[in-house]
Order: C-alpha cells, then sequence, then structure tokens
C-alpha cells in the first residue's frame, strides 16, 4: 500500500524531543519510530502521560514552547516537517495534516456560527479560492457524511450537542482533504453510545475516503475497533508496534498484557481483572533500563541494566523486551 | 432580539422610579430644608416661612412629595433650584450634563480603545520585556492617588510647560465679540463628535460585510479619511477659533482621565487575553492553520473582549465620584460640580435632580451594554 515510488506518506523516525523545564528535561518522546502509507490508520495507546498527545502535537508541529527536537525526522510526502519555517508549516496544517482534537467539545469558538468556522479552513486552504456557493456545497456534503443536517450549519457551537459537536468537528478535519488526520481521544468525553456511534462513523468514512489516521486513546478497546495497526507507548517510549489482531491476542510486551487484561470483556470468557499496579514512570528521570521494570511482573536483572531494542518478534510484530515469550497469550479481549 | 429590549428597558424604567423615590426619600431624611435656611434671614417672619413651606409642597406628608416627585421627573419637571431661583433643575443640568458627558466620553472610548488594544498585545507578548514594562506601568497608574495624579498633570503639563490652560472650559478673553454662546458651539461640537461616532461605525459595518479583499481597503483607509473630514469642516467653520480653545481646553482633562482607566483597561484585558488563549478553540485555530493576527484578533481577542465590556458598565459610576474629583481639579463647569456645589449649598432640588439623571445614565449605559453583549455573545441572544 505504499505511495507509486515505494515511499510512505508518513514516517516517524527515530523521534526524540524533551521538555525543558526548570526542574530539567522531561523526555516525552524517546527514540519513536514509525510509518503509515496511504489509507492505513494506527492506534496510538498507553496511559495519559506516556507522550501519545506529544507525538500527535509533534506531527502537527503543535507543542509547547519548551518542546526540544533532540533528534529524528518527520517526514510526510518525503518532506520533513521539523525542518520546515513556521511560515510554510502553518500552510501545511489541516491541508495536509488535520486533527480532531481530545476536547473537541471546546474546540469550537463559541461566538461563531460552525459554518463560519469550517469556512474559515477552506478559505485558507484550497486554491483558488471557491466561490461561496461552492463553499456552501462543500460543507453541506461534509455535514451530510458525518450525519448532521447541513442547516445546521448556520447555528452556533452553543446549539449542538456533545456528539453533534464532536462530528463537527470531524467534518471540519475533512474540510480540506487532509493528507492525514490525527484523532486524539475524539470520543473520551462523550457517552458511550454516543461514543460507539462516532467510532463507527469515523471508521465509514475512514474506509470510503481511503484516509489515513492516527488514531490516539488510552482506551485500547477503542483503537481496536478504529485501526488496523496497534502502536502501545510506554513513558516516552514505543514498546509494541504490529497489527491490531496480533497486538490484541498475543500481546508480546507485558505492558499491553496487563493494559489487556485490565479491561473488562463482555463477550469474552468470565475472568478476573488484573488491575495494573503502580504509577507511570517519572518522566524527568526515568528509570534505568527497560523503563517499565519497576512495574512489570517478568522482570530480571538485565531489565534494570540494559534497554531492550525495539525488534521484530513474529515477523511485522515488534516489542522491546527481553521476555517477550514469557508474555501470556490473550483470548480475545472486548472485541 | 427586540423582545429582549424591550423586556431590558421596561425593567429599566421601573428601576428607575424606584432609585428616584429612593433618593428622594434619603435627601429628604437628612435634616435641614429651605425653610431651615429661610430661618437664618431675620427679616422673614416665621409666617412667611411657613407660606413658603406651603406653596413648596413641604408640609406635604412624605409619600405623597415622593410620588408627585417621581411623577413630575418623568415629565421632565425637576423642580426650581433654591441657589439658582428662578432657574429650573432641568436648565442647570441641560447646561452643565453635556460638559461631563464630553468628557468622560472621550476620555471612556480613548481608555478602551487603547487598552483593549495594548492589553491583547501584551497577553499575546507574555513574558517579553514589553509586556513586563507595560504591566509595572500600568499597576502604577491603576493603583496611583487620582486627585494627586490629577494635579501633578496639570502643574507639569499646564504650569511648568504652559502647553494647556489651567482650567475652565473656555478662555473668556477669546471670546469677547463671539457670534455665539459658548455652549451652543459646544453642543454643535457634541453633536458633530456623534456624527463622526456613528460614520466611524457605519464605516466598521461596512468593512465586514464587504468582501474580505475590499472589506480590508475600507477598514485601512475609511477612518483615516473619515477623520480628516471631520476635522477639515471645523477647519473650514467660521467658528473655527472658538472651537479650538474649547478642545484646548478639553484635552488635559480627558488624558488625564483617560490614562487613570486606561491602566484598568488595560491589564484587564490582559489577563481576560490570556484566560482565553487557553481555550481548545485556540487549539484548534493554530491547527488550522490561521495566522498568528487571525488568531489573535479573531479567535482570542474577540472573547476576550467579554468581560471588558461589564466592566465598561462598572466605568459609569466612576461619572459619579471621578466626575466630583476631575471637574473639582480641572474647574470644569461640569455636573459633578454641580452636584457638590449643590450638597454644600443644601439645594435639595438641584441635588436630587442632579443624581436622578446621574441614575438615569448608568441605566441607559447598562441597557447599551446588555444590547453590546447581546451582539457579541451569542448564548444570550438565544436564551
Amino acid at each position: 500500500m505504499a505511495t507509486p515510488n515505494g515511499r510512505k506518506l508518513l514516517e516517524v523516525d527515530h523521534l526524540v524531543m524533551h521538555y525543558k523545564t526548570k526542574k530539567g528535561d522531561v523526555s516525552a518522546i524517546e527514540d519513536v519510530s514509525f510509518s503509515l502509507a496511504q489509507g492505513e490508520s494506527l492506534g496510538l495507546v498507553g496511559e495519559s502521560g506516556c507522550g501519545k498527545t506529544s507525538v500527535a502535537m509533534s506531527l502537527m508541529r503543535l507543542a509547547a514552547d519548551n518542546a526540544r527536537y533532540l533528534n529524528g525526522e518527520i517526514r510526510l510526502d518525503g518532506e520533513d516537517l521539523l525542518a520546515l519555517s513556521e511560515e510554510a508549516m502553518r500552510k501545511r496544517r489541516w491541508k495536509s495534516i488535520a486533527m480532531v482534537f481530545q476536547g473537541a467539545m471546546n474546540s469550537w469558538n463559541p461566538v461563531y456560527t460552525v459554518g463560519d468556522q469550517i469556512e474559515e479552513a477552506i478559505d485558507l486552504h484550497i486554491e483558488p479560492r471557491p466561490t461561496e456557493k461552492q463553499i456552501r456545497e462543500r460543507m453541506s456534503r461534509l455535514f451530510e457524511m458525518v450525519g448532521l443536517n447541513p442547516a445546521m450549519l448556520d447555528r452556533y457551537p452553543h446549539e449542538f450537542s456533545g456528539g453533534m459537536r464532536q462530528r463537527a468537528v470531524i467534518a471540519m478535519a475533512l474540510s480540506c482533504d487532509p493528507r492525514l488526520i490525527i484523532a486524539d481521544e475524539p470520543t473520551t468525553a462523550l457517552d458511550v453510545i454516543v461514543q460507539d456511534q462516532i467510532l463507527k462513523e469515523l471508521k465509514k468514512i475512514q474506509e470510503k475516503l481511503g484516509m489515513t489516521l492516527i488514531y490516539i486513546s488510552h482506551d485500547i478497546a477503542v483503537i481496536a475497533e478504529v485501526t488496523d495497526t496497534i502502536g502501545v507507548m510506554y513513558a516516552g517510549k514505543l514498546v509494541e508496534y504490529g497489527s491490531t489482531l496480533e497486538v490484541f491476542h498475543r500481546p508480546k510486551h507485558p505492558y499491553s498484557y496487563l493494559l489487556l487484561s485490565s479491561t473488562p470483556s463482555i463477550t469474552g470468557p468470565r475472568r478476573k481483572l488484573a488491575p495494573l499496579e503502580g504509577e507511570p514512570a517519572n518522566l524527568l528521570d526515568p528509570p534505568s533500563g527497560c523503563r517499565f521494570h519497576p512495574r512489570c511482573p517478568f522482570a530480571t536483572e538485565i531489565c534494570v541494566t540494559d534497554e531492550p531494542p525495539l525488534e521484530d518478534k513474529v515477523p511485522g510484530h515488534k516489542a522491546a523486551c527481553w521476555h517477550s515469550d514469557r508474555v501470556p497469550v490473550t483470548i480475545g479481549v472486548a472485541v | 432580539m427586540l423582545k429582549y429590549v424591550a423586556k431590558r428597558l421596561i425593567q429599566g424604567l421601573l428601576l428607575l422610579m424606584l432609585f428616584l423615590a429612593l433618593l428622594y426619600i434619603l435627601l429628604d431624611a437628612q435634616p435641614g430644608d429651605i425653610s431651615l435656611q429661610l430661618s437664618a434671614n431675620p427679616r422673614l417672619p416665621p409666617e412667611a416661612q411657613e407660606i413658603v413651606r406651603e406653596r413648596l409642597g413641604l408640609d406635604q406628608p412624605l409619600l405623597g412629595r415622593t410620588v408627585t416627585y417621581v411623577l413630575n421627573f418623568f415629565q421632565g419637571d425637576l423642580g426650581l433650584s433654591f441657589t439658582q431661583y428662578p432657574r429650573t433643575v432641568g436648565s442647570v443640568i441641560l447646561e452643565k450634563l453635556p460638559r461631563t458627558i464630553l468628557l468622560f466620553l472621550s476620555a471612556t472610548i480613548l481608555a478602551y480603545y487603547m487598552g483593549f488594544a495594548l492589553g491583547k498585545v501584551m497577553a499575546w507578548r507574555r513574558g517579553k520585556t514589553v509586556e513586563t514594562g507595560l504591566t509595572l506601568g500600568g499597576v502604577a497608574a491603576y493603583t496611583v492617588f487620582y486627585p494627586w495624579f490629577a494635579i501633578l498633570m496639570l502643574w507639569f503639563w499646564g504650569f511648568q510647560f504652559g502647553l494647556f490652560p489651567l482650567g475652565k472650559f473656555i478662555d473668556v478673553d477669546e471670546w469677547t465679540g463671539a457670534p455665539m454662546a459658548a455652549n451652543r458651539v459646544f453642543m454643535r461640537m457634541l453633536i458633530s463628535l456623534g456624527i463622526l461616532g456613528l460614520v466611524l461605525g457605519a464605516v466598521s459595518l461596512l468593512a465586514h460585510r464587504l468582501p474580505p479583499e475590499r472589506g480590508e481597503q475600507v477598514a485601512r483607509y475609511g477612518p483615516p479619511l473619515v477623520l480628516v473630514a471631520f476635522l477639515a469642516f471645523w477647519w473650514l467653520s467660521p467658528l473655527r477659533s472658538y472651537v479650538a480653545d474649547i478642545a484646548h481646553h478639553t484635552l488635559l482633562p480627558v488624558l488625564t482621565l483617560a490614562s487613570v482607566q486606561f491602566a484598568g483597561v488595560m491589564l484587564l484585558t490582559r489577563a481576560s487575553m490570556l484566560e482565553t488563549l487557553k481555550e481548545d478553540y485556540i487549539l484548534t485555530a493554530r491547527a488550522k492553520g490561521l495566522p498568528q493576527r487571525d488568531i489573535r484578533n479573531r479567535h482570542a481577542a474577540r472573547n476576550a473582549l467579554l468581560p471588558v465590556v461589564t466592566s465598561l458598565v462598572l466605568a459609569l459610576s466612576f461619572v459619579i465620584g471621578g466626575g466630583i474629583l476631575t471637574e473639582g481639579i480641572f474647574s470644569w463647569p461640569g455636573i459633578g460640580g454641580q452636584l457638590l456645589d449643590a450638597t454644600l449649598t443644601e439645594d435639595i432640588p438641584l441635588a436630587t435632580g442632579t443624581l436622578g439623571v446621574i441614575g438615569i445614565i448608568a441605566l441607559v449605559g447598562h441597557l447599551i451594554s446588555d444590547v453590546l453583549y447581546m451582539y457579541l455573545d451569542p448564548r444570550i441572544r438565544t436564551s
């Protein structure tokens, strides 16, 4: 599924990003690499503070002012985004990479109509500038696609329910035909039923448009519903990477395994939930060796001293663990 | 929307009635009335005093007098001034009020315009030298003891440099043989300023309605053109030197008042803008690839404006307190000084009438801000 010249759409290559703070460097992204071809979808999963959002923000180059990129490249269509000038990057935002935010409830400016805010993006990025009528038609089509009545375009955000606002955000993300869409916990603030509807909608649109999608969530069950590939992050590092089914049924990293077994299943056999013990690692002073070792039930001497490389355990299924053969197989959880 | 305005209007009228009644009763409750002043005159026998009381209706019960006063007030009859007899309170207020309105309106507009413009830049440049400097200056100006500051301004600009006159609102020598009374010239100035404001408003509305490219041109060249036309109008007018004289007298009090008000507005805008910048929709705007200027003005400043508008209403109460101070220090013959005089000379009708009119100003201000708010915040428009 690579682009004609064999290049992937998005390549993140050995990315290292630290936040500079008064207390020292916070290692938010530590040597993360992955790539996505056109039409693929990747889910990033992990606890709060594991670096998922930092990765997303880095792709948009919207990370906080104190973010420092120490190494690595983010290539979109072969072009290193980190090397672009701010002005050049600004022109690529929304047009090349659009984003559905974590707080989509508050993603709308309360004083402008939803239509005006979508139009703002179209005005900025689509050339030659379409006529008022074309813009209107485009927005109506988008609204229909996400299951909203086009008449709602003239309404203000406060007249939308939470789910409707989120649908509208998705419509706005699609408005400039971006190459890549990043959805950062888009359904977290919604109730379970609406969450499910939005997920199905997103999945449908992704398949229909052949859209490339990065979906970020702390909820591994949600990720499984939308994406083909999963990347599990822990303490700023990518610890496991593989196809969704593989990771789900045969996790190769104890952290993924524990994440899965702490999620209840409705359809699978009845089993005891195993809570994930301990606190997430302190990124100001990350643990030596494998960053997960203080919480890992399988940790041995080597885990404390040496850092495991992220390598193929099964072809196409990578994990960074010295003891991946000891991680038990999980039986279909929650999917 | 009209229903909302009508509702607010009716509420305002009821409030005004209540305010007037309360005002009348409170001022009546203080010791002394006109007859006590008359009794200081040994040539007036007690019978005559009684007659005066009767003719003024002061022998009537308080409730009846209050109702009569409120009803008369609404008919525009504010009674006779004791100290400027036989002038009516209405005519005294009509003479002095426009001067006060000019002083405060121009100072307030100047302060809010500058304060908002600088405050939003301050928040945007958080942590830079510009911000630290402006914050320090702003806090200093905001906390300064106002009478001292006003005297200092007068001493510095008026006395040391002689750039501005030391007080009053006209230079009497200039006006000998003037074709028109100062007050009429003044009213014309006020009306022309009102027209100027309306035209500027219309231009900015037009700039918003037109397509972006043409609108931007209108926004850039429109206001300066209108201002030039306005200045040219007075420059060519035969009243030029008189108008210039009044403007010259107005400038220093306006600047003094504005620099104190301005600091508060600037600091408030900064705080409000810093809050807004944390909002998620600012992140959305950045992700959409909007230029910095659009994020700042269209998204952040537009929302940061709401608390500033609220403070504008509260600032109207400053007209009362600040009015007395400013007009006292600059010997500005306005309504604040009038109120002070009326209180000191126990001219109760004049004091009541003046306070009543100040109440009307405050209520009108609230009404305007309600309408403004409705225009600025769609969430209020629908509920």
